[in-house]
């Protein structure tokens, strides 16, 4: 037990260092972008503006009421203060809205949509491929071909092929929106229904091309701990081909199970590309405007967010992979 | 665990047949909707007669689903989450429902007059009757209809024009800042009337009419109670009153919030609006509600659009004509050939004069004669701009009541439609700029002329604009690639001057003012008068610092000038100073507001020779005086 946790107090030590150089990363590297998002707010705000002293009224206005002219410590230091009380300040391209209160508004979209998909993309893809590996021949052989196929297609075109045909062409699902264009969120059955038909296209486009990666993965993994020799000899000792496989599959597994736990870490940065094409409401398109717009509070909160998420979700990996495989923990101890 | 993975798996395969089983789009269903009941209150009134007034309360409609055939559908104008419902802010993010400019929305909020693009006049809304400016032409009178009140029932006065104006001074809004050069006060004479004050010069005349006159059809009138509401609650700072997310604002419009999140705002119709007086509209507006989807680009608006899931369509929709030519779609836009709407404004690409060699006129004037604007046209603009043959370039927008206002004849042998490759060159060769050491790039006094041509990235109609300029230096001698910075960087750097390099921004885009009451004077002074040269935080124009000491005369000449022949002789010298020195050339026309309407559900939407009088502007039925367009819609199947 001691082992573990000198293991376990090894992996927290590393976890903090990585926070706290995350933290101050996600607050310089932002603030180190060219350009200045005062203007950006200035033009926005002046369009219409004929008078230029008015124009550079309202830049110094919202200069001020920023602080984007104070020193960068000033500025970390107010922005420790505000982060250690949970406010993540206001937002500079949504002015006055807080930035917590469009993080909030828009997260549960992105998990709901990101999370599923994750999963389902990861459970399928790990079958299809352990499947492969197993039975050869013909499932093999398709399956290969159209796994790469497919896990090769970038994401705009896998949206852009389902919006086509199953949303303008064969009219199955809608092209656009959460719910329904004509509806406003309520309790109801017909809303419930409006979610779970708006949530398809956009659902899929994630899964399919999830789906292609993790069984080429988990195949070449599969196929790899199936010659290993713990295999063979168990075959020798006439262990039934049942329990042989699951030895395979749980080792195989490992990685596997790494890659799930960085996605589900990194989730929280919205899939960009299906909230674009289907317009569907999440983090990730919030989060590019934050970056194009300069919005240092909201790129910051955001990235922090996305920071904790993958660092808690690799900590508990490797906590995890102390128990799962002792190997590991034996040899990060010594 | 096999087994556990053939379960999961089977019971996604059956989720997405379900989910392909289901009713595609979802269906509209006509739904029972509470009717406004009429409720009858006395109000007291604390003067020596009581008087009772009748006042229908609207009661919140609560709905599930919108009714199709009473909301009107919008896409192009709301872009992200609406952030509040305070006029006072221009921050709101709330286009539907506050954008005050040339041409104002006035859906929730409104303005004393409105504009009208087409034939550059101000009709009465809030107002009563035309304004008039005394002998001297330092003071407007206008009066407010009486029939005017605001949500909550009281009247709107002159007083309310007045503490508006005041606050906006006091905290210092966007309209303030932006008129207090030009207006000295605002004030109430009586309940009805108002009288605005200019600002006077040395002379003792009004420092620009324009813009005083301007203000009445730009900005809106805001309640003066629920202003010293606002101003209780945020104890008089100005940040706070800004900020203030309003939800409780008295409006004086047709339409006000009914619902708004992160995928869509709607505006409810206020049933009780004082516009359905015969001294205005005489009815209310025809839908019940506004309801604006936010797409997250164009394509999927387009795609809406298409699906008959937008009405009108405030986007570029590139291509729009293949909706009704190829696919047989109830889609129109203003004009039904090329152009397809009315331009109004000019995205020009500036010289930078710091770059070496574009002081030169011929340089300037080579690149800008070879470049192929009908292929800017086709592909940039999908041919939704008037060709250079069609309108000819000059400082002036293509609506009839600018191109009046200029003498074509006299600019006539100054113009030019572009792609004129062998002028160019002869130009250049003429002016001994040449290829003297044979690499194929010509150079003036032994330099190479080399340039970036820019514009923002992702900014595709730019972008394919700035190819072809870039491709116009290839055919001539003169070396320009293309670099596209994100907006962020490209803004700060082309609107300070001091931040502007001598390379690297060379040849660069930016835009024009549109349509509006003090066009095309405000859109002259914006690309070349010199005050704007060579200054920070430049959000006005002549951003390439051009300076022109005649030009700035004849610009500060014209909003005191009142006789038309005059007026037309100065403009012409404009045009002339312009064409001759090109200190930046149009590259393209492009309308105030793209405006294509899918007639599915709704029609009597504005089209060219629509018999309307005076004539519906194409600006989505929203700004100025084309919300004249929501009294004419009628439903396709009532």
């Amino acid at each position: 037990m001691k082992g573990y946790r000198k293991y376990f107090l090894n992996k927290m030590v590393w976890f903090l260092i990585t926070l706290v150089c995350a933290f101050i990363l996600n607050f310089i590297l932002p603030r180190l972008m060219p350009g200045d998002p005062v203007a950006v707010i200035t033009q926005r705000v002046t369009q219409g503006m004929q008078s230029q002293s008015g124009v550079q009224a309202v830049y110094n206005q919202y200069a001020e009421l920023f602080g984007t002219k104070k020193p960068m410590l000033e500025q970390f230091i107010l922005y420790m203060k505000n982060v250690a009380q949970g406010n993540f300040g206001i937002s500079f391209s949504q002015y006055p809205r807080p930035v917590a209160d469009i993080i909030a508004s828009s997260i549960w979209w992105t998990v709901c949509l990101q999370f599923p998909a994750i999963i389902v993309g990861w459970l399928i893809g790990n079958t299809l491929g352990a499947l492969a590996a197993y039975l050869k021949k013909g499932f093999d052989k398709v399956l290969m071909p159209v796994s790469i196929f497919v896990s090769n297609f970038p994401a705009f075109g896998m949206a852009v092929i389902l919006l086509v045909i199953f949303g303008v062409g064969l009219k199955w699902f809608p092209t656009s929106g959460g719910y329904g264009f004509d509806m406003i969120p309520n309790v109801s059955w017909k809303f419930m229904w409006s979610v779970i038909v708006h949530y398809q296209l956009p659902f899929w486009s994630i899964v399919l091309i999830a789906i292609g990666g993790q069984a080429i993965g988990m195949r070449s993994m599969s196929i790899y701990e199936l010659n290993a020799d713990y295999v063979k000899y168990s075959r020798f000792m006439g262990i039934k081909d049942r329990k042989i496989i699951g030895y395979v599959f749980r080792n195989a597994m490992l990685p596997q199970v790494t890659g799930l736990a960085l996605s589900i870490g990194t989730m929280v940065g919205g899939a960009l590309v299906a909230e674009i094409i289907f317009s569907y409401p999440g983090l990730g398109f919030t989060m590019l405007n934050g970056v194009m717009g300069q919005d240092y509070p909201l790129i910051s909160a955001a990235t922090l967010i996305v920071t904790l998420m993958v660092l808690s979700a690799t900590f508990l990996i490797e906590i995890l992979y102390g128990f799962i495989d002792p190997r590991i923990k034996a040899a990060q101890s010594d | 665990m096999k087994r556990l993975y053939f379960v999961i798996t089977m019971f996604m395969v059956m989720a997405m047949v379900l989910g392909a089983c289901a009713t595609p789009t979802p269906e509209t269903i006509i739904q029972t909707v509470e009717v406004p009941k009429e409720v009858i209150q006395t109000v007291e009134v604390p003067v020596e007669v009581i008087k009772t007034v009748e006042v229908q309360v609207t009661a919140e409609p609560s709905t599930e689903t919108f009714p199709r055939n009473e909301t009107l559908y919008f896409n192009g104008q709301q872009w992200g989450s609406v952030v509040c419902w305070n006029p006072y802010s221009s921050n709101c993010n709330n286009a539907m429902a506050i954008t005050a400019q040339d041409s104002s929305r006035v859906t929730m909020f409104e303005t004393p007059y409105l504009y009208n693009m087409l034939d550059g006049k101000v009709y009465p809304l809030l107002a009563n009757g035309d304004y008039t400016w005394n002998d001297a032409h330092t003071e407007i009178t206008f009066k407010i209809k009486p029939a005017a009140h605001w949500s909550d029932g009281t009247p709107v006065t002159a007083d309310d024009v007045a503490y508006t104006w005041a606050s906006n001074i006091k905290y210092e809004t966007n309209a303030g800042v932006n008129y207090k050069d030009y207006i000295d006060s605002i004030t109430a004479v009586d309940p009805q009337t108002v009288l605005v004050k200019s600002k006077l010069d040395a002379n003792g005349k009004t420092v620009n009419p324009l813009m005083v006159a301007a203000y009445l059809s730009s900005n809106y009138v805001i309640q003066k109670a629920w202003t010293q509401t606002l101003e209780a609650r945020t104890g008089g700072d100005a940040t706070a009153f800004k900020a203030d997310a309003a939800e409780d604002v008295v409006w004086s419009g047709p339409y006000h919030k009914f619902f708004a999140d992160d995928t869509k705002v709607v505006y409810v119709r206020d049933d009780n609006y004082w516009g359905q007086d015969a001294s205005m509209w005489g009815k209310l507006p025809a839908p019940k509600y506004l309801a604006h989807v936010i797409y997250k680009d164009n394509a999927a608006g387009s795609v809406a659009l298409a699906q008959g899931e937008v009405d009108v369509s405030q986007q570029f929709n590139s291509n729009v004509q293949i909706l009704w030519l190829n696919y047989g779609l109830p889609v129109s836009t203003y004009l039904p050939d090329p152009p397809y709407g009315i331009g109004a404004s000019l995205p020009t690409a500036f010289y930078n004069q710091k770059s070496y060699g574009l002081d030169q006129l011929a340089v300037r004037k080579a690149i800008a004669i070879a470049v192929d604007y009908d292929t800017i046209i086709a592909n940039a603009m999908t041919n939704q701009s008037a060709t250079f043959a069609q309108v000819p370039r000059s400082l002036m927008n293509p609506t009839p009541g600018e191109q009046a206002l200029y003498d074509h004849a006299a600019v006539a042998d100054l113009q030019w439609t572009g792609k004129d490759i062998e002028g160019a060159k002869k130009l250049l060769d003429d002016a001994g700029i040449k290829d003297t050491d044979g690499d194929g790039w010509r150079e003036y006094n032994g330099k190479k002329l080399s340039y970036v041509a820019t514009c923002p990235n992702g900014w595709s109609d730019w972008q394919a604009a700035i190819e072809v300029v870039a491709a116009a230096g290839k055919d001539i001698g003169i070396e320009i690639t293309t670099n596209y910075p994100e907006w962020a960087v490209y803004q700060t750097v082309v609107t300070d001057w001091q931040a502007l390099p001598d390379t690297g921004y060379d040849i660069f885009m930016m835009w024009s003012d549109g349509a509006g009451p003090t066009q095309p004077w405000g859109r002259i002074r914006h690309l070349i008068s010199s005050e704007f040269a060579e200054t920070q935080n430049n959000w006005n124009g002549n951003w390439g610092g051009y300076k022109n000491p005649a030009a700035d005369e004849i610009i500060q000449a014209i909003p005191g000038e009142t006789d038309p022949a005059k007026l037309k002789a100065a403009y012409t010298d404009l045009v002339k100073i312009y064409l001759t020195d090109i200190p930046s050339f149009t590259l393209m026309y492009r309308p105030q507001s793209f405006h294509a309407v899918n007639e599915s559900v709704w029609t009597g939407f504005p089209h060219q020779d629509d018999g309307t009088n005076p004539p519906v502007p194409p600006l989505d039925l929203t700004d100025g005086w084309s919300i004249a367009g929501l009294y004419n819609l009628t439903l396709v199947n009532p």
